[in-house]
């Protein structure tokens, strides 16, 4: 094992298949075979941008079996702090960027008896890489896709020449919605239910999914947004003893790595608890934007998430 | 490493195994100091020093051949120390390739991998084994993967699922287990498995231990050692077979302590798998008996000192109750009480 | 060998009702009858509705007032009661309910340990996960004991050692529990001084 934790790949081909969603093909830079990797897997893409260098995570949407090349697939926020931004403005044919190892926090359950996969928009791009590792397999699925309008469904040929009746189209514009009461009520025992797509998305399928008894545990949720911006604060980090300036739409996590001082993350979407710092003194107020700590724990105020966590603060102290 | 392989060593019946004096200095102590205590010793699986154990991911030592062919012998009379679940295929094929790139890698005067696309040809000089297959096929392998391919390496293998927050122990080869069984144990998740371990749970290792686990990345493996000690270097100490080597405890004395009792050492490697998600667990077997370990006088005085002193539940829980007493008594005369250095180098 | 106080050795609590559950499935054997009316009872307080949705299936074993039960069941509101001539019965019912049940169900069992591991090994088979079901251990403490070496299942074992029905070794019985084989673990209790076997006592009444 070389011990490496980044790939050096290269842009091979650059699609826009969306009026708002662009598709990458990476290619390791000395063409070897990329790490392979499961089904619902991201890699954290590194950009250096003029003034700053934004980390963001994309799904890998390309067959888990192709070691040749990886395909990722963003969509152009409306409100870019940068990533999406650059993604679409600052790549070329050519362009070299680092990735992280593929790491797996939507996984398929491998002894499930059906999956049900609830995409919205961009949602897609996990599902597309577990359809191949779903496709020879034994276990029944179906896949259920929300979009604007039929020009907004990526892949949309893809997926029908390849799953046939097993996926739905649902088009926003042609009042075309998901039956979620109707789609979760009538499952088999040992049914799991994967939604990724917009927050209010992912909130009506656990609601709907909790009003109908489902267990937690047969219930799982992929989130891509972005790290809410907030009043600038600064931070003192104790054991680097330098201070740090967080921008307003610059996370804690990202201000800490502009200073040079690396935390360990694996998903920067507050749900892996991975870049979980202690906090040593706060005077002021903690804002918990996560989905790890518990209630109590975020009352207690000894944690923060970095990742997607902020403070109300005239000051703060880290173990960092 | 030297690679003189002994191919008529035996870990059973007139038990032939003995290091060689190189084989004596690489051994991996587990005691960096004179008492032991239970640990998550886990560190980074990152190159060791040249020589040395853990210079290369997986380890061949000149025991390699006649570990195969004990494990050999193994199946051949219980078929049930190779199990895998349904699910499990990825994860088999996972640890095949992880395998198969490490040995070629590393050790290429004995073993090369050539792959074009998903056409793999692998082939083994030391087992004189030449195979042509189709990766991803299992109908193209004699034996499913896992089963094919740990046939041809040093160490016992146990592959988990991650699902539900938890880690299930769900396939493994396991023919140099130190008293446990997979036929039992299968199926079971990461502290389900370790339940019969004493203390260690009071302690919160294990539930330190999954969660680091839980988060472990794709090329970022992880190692530790363990340890306990077997009468007679036999690799296949399993419960199932305890009637047959549990009597060879009470034929321990004070005399023959130093050719019958041998210190066992486990070095277990940690992988996350790429197309499974799971984790894969190797636990690499290395014996010492206490007459080749006092060839070492650091590791005679340290080894003197953490019997005598282990935790009475510890004595217990790895068989030493016996004969620990005779260990000690024959291991004395080689503690002149004079200090040791840390860590676990010979001086 | 570490023989109690193994940390694969299940735990029980009283048995509590999930309102999170949309259908109940209760299962009872012998003493099982009044963990299960609390149950229902709670269902009554906190989830009226989810009455209609539950069911019992009931063996009630030989001598015990199955008519009182009965009647018990009946006067709790619960939709669907089935008394069943023996646990083994009850099981295949359950086994035959669990593959027409949709998701959303709760599984609640009581009885002797025995009995809860045998539906617990076919709750296994249909991906029930352990938020799903609640298990309450009463009466016999008997437990099935797996002996390690020749692979076969002692029952009602109520001894510290018991001698294996397989291969007629002395097995000492361990705490460690295999879910898969809804059994504990029997391993030679004299292999290491052949002949001398502890003092034979009653632990699991």
């Amino acid at each position: 094992m070389s011990g490496r934790s980044t790939v050096h790949v290269e842009v091979t081909a650059i699609e826009q298949i969306t009026p708002q969603i662009k598709h990458f093909t990476l290619r390791a830079v000395d063409r070897a075979p990329l790490p392979a990797f499961s089904g619902g897997s991201h890699v954290v893409v590194v950009m250096r941008a003029a003034h700053r260098v934004h980390r963001n995570p994309y799904s890998l949407l390309s067959a888990p079996s192709d070691r040749s090349a990886y395909q990722i697939a963003v969509r152009r926020m409306e409100e870019s702090r940068g990533g999406s931004e650059f993604m679409h403005t600052q790549l070329q044919v050519g362009s070299h960027l680092e990735i992280a190892h593929p790491v797996n926090l939507f996984p398929l359950d491998k002894i499930a008896r059906k999956h049900v996969l609830i995409a919205g928009g961009i949602g897609i791009t996990p599902f597309l890489a577990q359809l191949e590792d779903l496709h020879d397999g034994v276990i029944p699925y179906e896949l259920h896709y929300a979009v604007r309008a039929a020009e907004h469904a990526a892949f949309a040929e893809r997926l029908r020449a390849r799953e046939g009746g097993r996926v739905r189209f649902y088009f926003d514009n042609a009042a075309q919605a998901i039956d979620f009461d109707g789609l979760l009520s009538g499952q088999p025992l040992g049914t799991h239910v994967y939604v990724c797509g917009p927050a209010g998305m992912i909130d009506r399928v656990l609601a709907t999914a909790r009003r109908w008894g489902w267990p937690d545990s047969h219930v799982h949720w992929e989130k891509f947004s972005a790290p809410p911006s907030g009043r600038a604060f600064e931070v003192f980090l104790a054991r680097a003893q330098i201070g740090v300036k967080v921008l307003p739409d610059q996370s804690l996590l990202e201000a800490i790595e502009a200073a040079g001082v690396e935390v360990p993350y694996l998903c920067r979407g507050g749900v892996c608890g991975f870049c979980q710092t202690r906090v040593l003194e706060v005077d002021g107020e903690l804002l918990h934007h996560d989905h790890y700590l518990s209630d109590a724990d975020k009352l207690r105020g000894k944690s923060i998430m970095p990742c997607v966590s902020r403070a109300n603060c005239k000051s703060l102290v880290l173990d960092l | 490493m030297s690679a003189v392989f002994k191919p008529d060593e035996t870990f059973r019946d007139d038990f032939s195994f003995r290091n060689s004096p190189a084989a004596i200095r690489r051994f991996p102590l587990p005691f960096p100091a004179d008492d032991y205590m239970y640990s998550v010793n886990l560190e980074p699986h990152l190159p060791g020093p040249r020589g040395s154990v853990t210079e290369f991911a997986l380890d061949i030592d000149e025991h390699y051949v006649a570990e195969c062919r004990e494990r050999a012998i193994v199946l051949a009379a219980e078929p049930l120390r190779f199990q895998a679940l349904p699910h499990m295929m990825s994860a088999q094929w996972d640890c095949l390739e992880l395998i198969m790139e490490s040995l070629a890698r590393d050790y290429s005067q004995h073993f090369s991998l050539a792959r074009d696309g998903n056409r793999w040809h692998w082939i083994n000089r030391p087992l004189g084994i030449d195979k042509a297959f189709t990766f991803g096929d299992a109908s193209t392998l004699p034996q499913p993967p896992l089963e094919f391919i740990t046939r041809q390496v040093q160490g016992d293998w146990v592959v988990m699922d991650q699902r539900d927050g938890d880690l299930w122990t769900e396939a493994g080869m396991v023919t140099t287990p130190a008293d446990w069984s997979l036929d039992f144990d299968i199926g079971m998740t990461f502290k389900e498995w370790h339940g019969p371990v004493p203390l260690a749970h009071e302690m919160n290792v294990f539930d330190r231990a999954l969660k680091y686990l839980l988060n472990l990345r794709l090329g970022a493996p992880v190692r530790r050692l363990n340890w306990t000690m077997t009468v007679n270097p036999r690799l296949d100490t399993a419960p199932e077979l305890y009637p047959f080597w549990g009597p060879d405890r009470a034929r321990v004395d004070a005399t023959n302590a130093g050719d019958l009792v041998h210190l066992r050492v486990e070095l277990q490697g940690l992988w996350r798998l790429p197309r499974s998600n799971g984790i894969v667990f190797s636990i690499r077997t290395y014996f010492i008996s206490m007459r080749e370990l006092v060839t070492v006088p650091k590791w005679a005085r340290r080894v003197h000192r953490v019997v005598k002193n282990l935790h009475p539940a510890l004595v217990d829980y790895k068989g030493l109750s016996r004969y620990r007493d005779a260990v000690v008594e024959w291991l004395a005369p080689y503690d002149d009480g004079s200090p040791t250095t840390p860590g676990a180098a010979p001086e | 060998m570490l023989v109690t106080g193994i940390k694969s050795k299940p735990v029980y609590a009283p048995l509590r009702a999930d309102p999170g559950g949309r259908y109940h499935l209760l299962l009872g054997s012998g003493p099982g009858a009044a963990p299960l009316l609390q149950v229902l009872a709670e269902l009554r307080d906190d989830a009226p509705d989810s009455l209609a949705r539950s069911r019992v299936l009931f063996a009630p074993g030989a001598g015990a007032d199955a008519d009182g039960s009965s009647a018990a069941f009946a006067a709790a509101g619960v939709a669907d009661v089935r008394t069943l001539a023996d646990s083994g019965a009850l099981l295949g019912e359950f086994e035959s309910l669990l593959a027409a049940s949709r998701m959303g169900l709760r599984l609640y069992v009581a009885g002797p340990e025995s009995f809860i591991g045998l539906a617990m090994k076919i709750a296994l088979q249909f991906n029930l996960n352990t938020d799903e079901i609640r298990a309450q251990e009463c009466g016999s403490k008997a437990r099935r004991v797996r002996c390690v070496h020749c692979r076969e299942t002692t029952e009602e074992v109520r001894t510290n050692i018991v001698q294996c029905i397989g291969c007629r070794r002395w097995l000492l019985v361990r705490d460690h529990y295999s879910r898969r084989l809804a059994a504990y673990m029997g391993v030679m209790v004299d292999a290491e001084a052949p002949g001398q076997i502890p003092a034979i006592e009653e632990v699991f009444p």
